[in-house]
C-alpha cells in the first residue's frame, strides 16, 4: 500500500494522485489531514524493533504499518480540533502534533518528504535561512536585511524577499533533480545543491526572472504545487515510491546549520565560516 | 566575545556569566528584560556570508566578533514588561522582532551557538526523539501511544509497571500507572496518550558540552525525581559520578548527532548494567545539578563558549 497524505483541498496532491495510480502504484490510499485526528483507533509503539504505526481512519480503513510501501506526504500541521480555546484544548493539539511528528517520521519506506520537527512534510525555513542555503547552494540571491526595527508581525505578514504579487517562475526539485527544460545549468545545479543542504528531496524553488538569463531566488519551500513538474515529476515520484530509484534525501535527522557545514569539503565559499 | 541571552538573574545564566567573569572572558549581555534599549540587525551578502550589529544602550557589538552565544531565552510574550500589553501594543511587537532577529540570526550565525532552534525542535516530541535516540546506541523504553484502552490493558498484562507522560513537552510529569487511574483510562479515547514500561534503575543526568561529560547519579523513590517532593514527599539526592568512557562517548555521540552543543540526557542504568536514554533535553537548567553537587557545568560552558 502507497500513502498521499494531504489536505482535503491540495489539488496538487489529487493530481499527483491520480498520477501515481496511472503508473502503478496500486493500492494507493488518500488519507485527508482532516480526518486524521478522529481515527477511530490510534496504535503507535516504539520498540527495541523500532517504530510502527497501526490506525484506523474515521471512514473505517485500517492503515497498517507493516503494509506501507512508500508516502507522498503533503500534511503541513495538524487540523484544528474544534476544542476552542481553553488549556486542555491547547494541551491536546500540542501531544497530537507531537504524535504526528512521530508516526510520520516513523513510516516505512521512502518518504517524501519525511516529517521534520520544523515541518510535517519537511522543514519549512524563515527566509533569512533560505536566503542563506541558497546563496550558499551558489544560487544568485539578492541582499537580505533583517532588522528589529522593522516591525513587522511575522505571525501575520510573510517577510519576502519581493513585493507580493512579482511575477515568479517555480521549480521542482526531485531528488537532486529539476523537473524541466529551458533551466540555466547554474541554476539547475544550484537547486539541486539546496535541495541536498536542506535535506528536503521534494522542495519547490520560486524565481524572479528579468530575462532568460537573469534569475533571482526568491524562496523555497517544501510542500510546492507539483503540477510545475509536469509529467516528469509525476515518473520520478512513482519511481521513488516504487523502489525502483533510491530516495537521495531521506531527511531522517536531516539538519544543515552552520556547524554542519564545516564540514563539507564540496563548497568553495566556507571561508567566512 | 561571547553573547549571553536570556534573563540575568535566571540561574543557569547567572552561574555561566559568575565563570566567564572568573576566567576573564568578555562577554555582552542580551537582557530581555531591556528589549527596549536594544536593536539588532543583521544580513546575509552574496556567497552566504553573515553580519551585523547588536546595539545595548548605545554601546554597539558586530555580531561577527561574537564567537560564542548561550541562548537561554524565556517566552518573551510573557516578560513582565508586557505581558498586561495588549496583543497589538508596539511595545509587544518591539519586543517580538527584536527576539526574532537574535533567534533567526543564531541559526545561520557562523560561530558556536548554545544551541541553535532548530535540532531543539526534537525534543518537542517524546516518540520522535526516542527513534533518534535508538540510532545512536541507547535502549529505549517500549513505548505505546493509543487511544484504546484495551491496547493499555494489554500493555500493562506484559509490563512489570507502567507510566504514563504527555507525548509533547506540555505538562511533562511521569506519573505511575494506578489502579485508579484502570478506571478513568476510557477517557483516553479522546486523546491518544503515551504509555511507556517501568524501568528499574538508577537515573543517571548526563549533561554534555561539546566534548565534555558530566554526569550526576539522582537517588529517589519518586518516579519522577524533579517531583519527588510532590511524589513521595523527600527531595532526591544527587551526586556525581562516573560513566564508562564507551558510554561518556555515546552521550558526546548522541548530542552532537542531534546538532546540539550542549545537552541534558537523562538515562537509567538498570542493575544488570543496561542503558536506557529517556530524553534529551536541548535547554537543560543545569544550575540544580551543579548547585547539589558542586559539578563545574557551567565553567565547562564557559570554555565551550570561548572557544576551547
Amino acid at each position: 500500500m502507497w500513502l498521499v497524505l494531504c489536505s482535503a483541498n491540495d489539488i496538487s496532491a489529487q493530481w499527483a494522485y491520480h498520477g501515481l495510480k496511472r503508473r502503478g502504484l496500486d493500492p494507493l490510499e488518500m488519507v485527508y489531514a482532516e480526518a486524521l485526528p478522529f481515527s477511530l483507533s490510534w496504535e503507535h509503539r516504539v520498540t527495541a524493533d523500532g517504530a510502527s504505526i497501526n490506525l484506523t481512519l474515521p471512514d473505517g480503513r485500517l492503515i497498517e504499518g507493516g503494509s506501507i510501501k512508500g508516502a507522498l506526504n503533503r500534511l503541513i500541521a495538524v487540523p484544528s480540533l474544534q476544542v476552542g480555546h481553553s488549556p486542555d484544548g491547547e494541551y491536546a493539539t500540542q501531544e497530537f502534533s507531537a504524535l504526528f511528528l512521530s508516526w510520520l517520521y516513523a513510516l516505512p519506506g521512502p518518504v517524501i518528504n519525511r516529517a521534520t520537527p520544523q515541518g510535517l512534510c519537511g522543514q519549512w525555513r524563515q527566509t533569512s535561512e533560505w536566503v542563506w542555503l541558497a546563496s550558499r547552494a551558489g544560487l544568485p540571491v539578492p541582499a537580505f536585511k533583517q532588522s528589529s526595527n522593522d516591525l513587522i508581525n511575522e505571525a501575520v505578514i510573510e517577510r519576502r524577499l519581493f513585493p507580493m504579487g512579482t511575477p515568479t517562475r517555480t521549480l521542482i526539485v526531485i531528488n537532486g533533480t529539476v523537473c524541466g527544460a529551458g533551466v540555466p545549468d547554474v541554476i539547475r545545479e544550484g537547486c539541486a545543491r539546496l535541495s541536498e543542504l536542506s535535506g528536503t528531496a521534494l522542495l519547490g524553488v520560486e524565481f524572479v526572472q528579468k530575462s532568460d538569463r537573469d534569475w533571482l531566488f526568491a524562496s523555497a519551500m517544501p510542500m510546492p504545487d507539483m503540477r510545475y513538474g509536469g509529467e516528469e515529476l509525476l515518473d520520478r515520484l512513482a519511481s521513488i515510491l516504487l523502489g525502483e530509484q533510491e530516495q537521495s534525501q531521506e531527511g531522517k535527522a536531516a539538519r544543515v546549520s552552520p556547524d554542519s557545514l564545516k564540514s563539507r569539503s564540496s563548497f568553495s565559499t566556507s571561508a567566512s565560516l | 566575545m561571547i553573547l549571553l541571552c536570556g534573563i540575568p538573574t535566571e540561574p543557569p545564566l547567572a552561574l555561566v556569566r559568575e565563570a566567564l567573569d572568573e576566567s576573564g572572558v568578555p562577554y555582552a549581555l542580551f537582557n530581555q528584560r531591556q528589549f527596549s534599549i536594544m536593536e539588532m540587525e543583521f544580513e546575509v551578502s552574496n556567497g552566504g556570508k553573515v553580519g551585523g550589529s547588536l546595539r545595548v544602550n548605545g554601546s554597539r557589538h558586530r555580531l561577527e566578533d561574537f564567537t560564542g552565544v548561550y541562548i537561554r531565552l524565556m517566552d518573551d510574550r510573557v516578560l513582565p514588561e508586557v505581558k498586561n500589553e495588549p496583543a497589538d501594543s508596539q511595545m509587544r511587537l518591539r519586543c517580538r522582532v527584536l527576539h526574532d532577529a537574535l533567534t533567526r540570526w543564531c541559526e545561520i550565525a557562523p560561530t558556536r551557538v548554545v544551541n541553535r532552534a532548530a535540532p531543539m525542535g526534537s525534543n518537542s516530541s517524546k516518540p520522535y526523539q526516542a527513534q533518534l535516540i535508538q540510532q545512536y546506541g541507547f535502549e529505549v523504553p517500549e513505548t505505546l501511544i493509543t487511544n484504546e484502552a484495551d491496547l493499555v490493558r494489554e500493555f500493562q498484562r506484559t509490563h512489570k509497571g507502567v507510566i504514563y507522560k504527555s507525548i509533547s513537552g506540555m505538562r511533562s510529569i511521569v506519573q505511575t500507572m494506578t489502579e485508579e487511574d484502570d478506571e478513568r483510562l476510557e477517557l483516553i479515547g479522546w486523546c491518544p496518550t503515551q504509555f511507556q514500561e517501568f524501568v528499574e534503575g538508577m537515573n543517571v543526568r548526563v549533561h554534555t558540552i561539546g566534548d565534555q561529560v558530566f554526569a550526576t547519579a539522582v537517588h529517589t523513590e519518586a518516579t519522577d525525581y524533579r517531583y519527588a517532593y510532590r511524589q513521595v514527599g523527600d527531595s532526591a539526592e544527587l551526586t556525581e559520578c562516573e560513566l564508562p568512557d564507551e558510554l561518556r562517548e555515546k552521550c558526546v555521540n548522541l548530542t552532537k548527532g542531534l546538532g546540539l552543543a550542549f545537552a541534558g540526557i537523562d538515562l537509567k542504568i538498570t542493575p544488570d548494567n543496561r542503558v536506557y536514554c529517556f530524553e534529551v533535553n536541548p535547554c537543560p537548567a543545569y544550575s540544580y545539578y551543579e548547585s547539589n553537587t558542586g559539578q563545574p557545568i557551567a565553567r565547562g560552558l564557559a570554555k565551550y563558549l570561548a572557544g576551547n
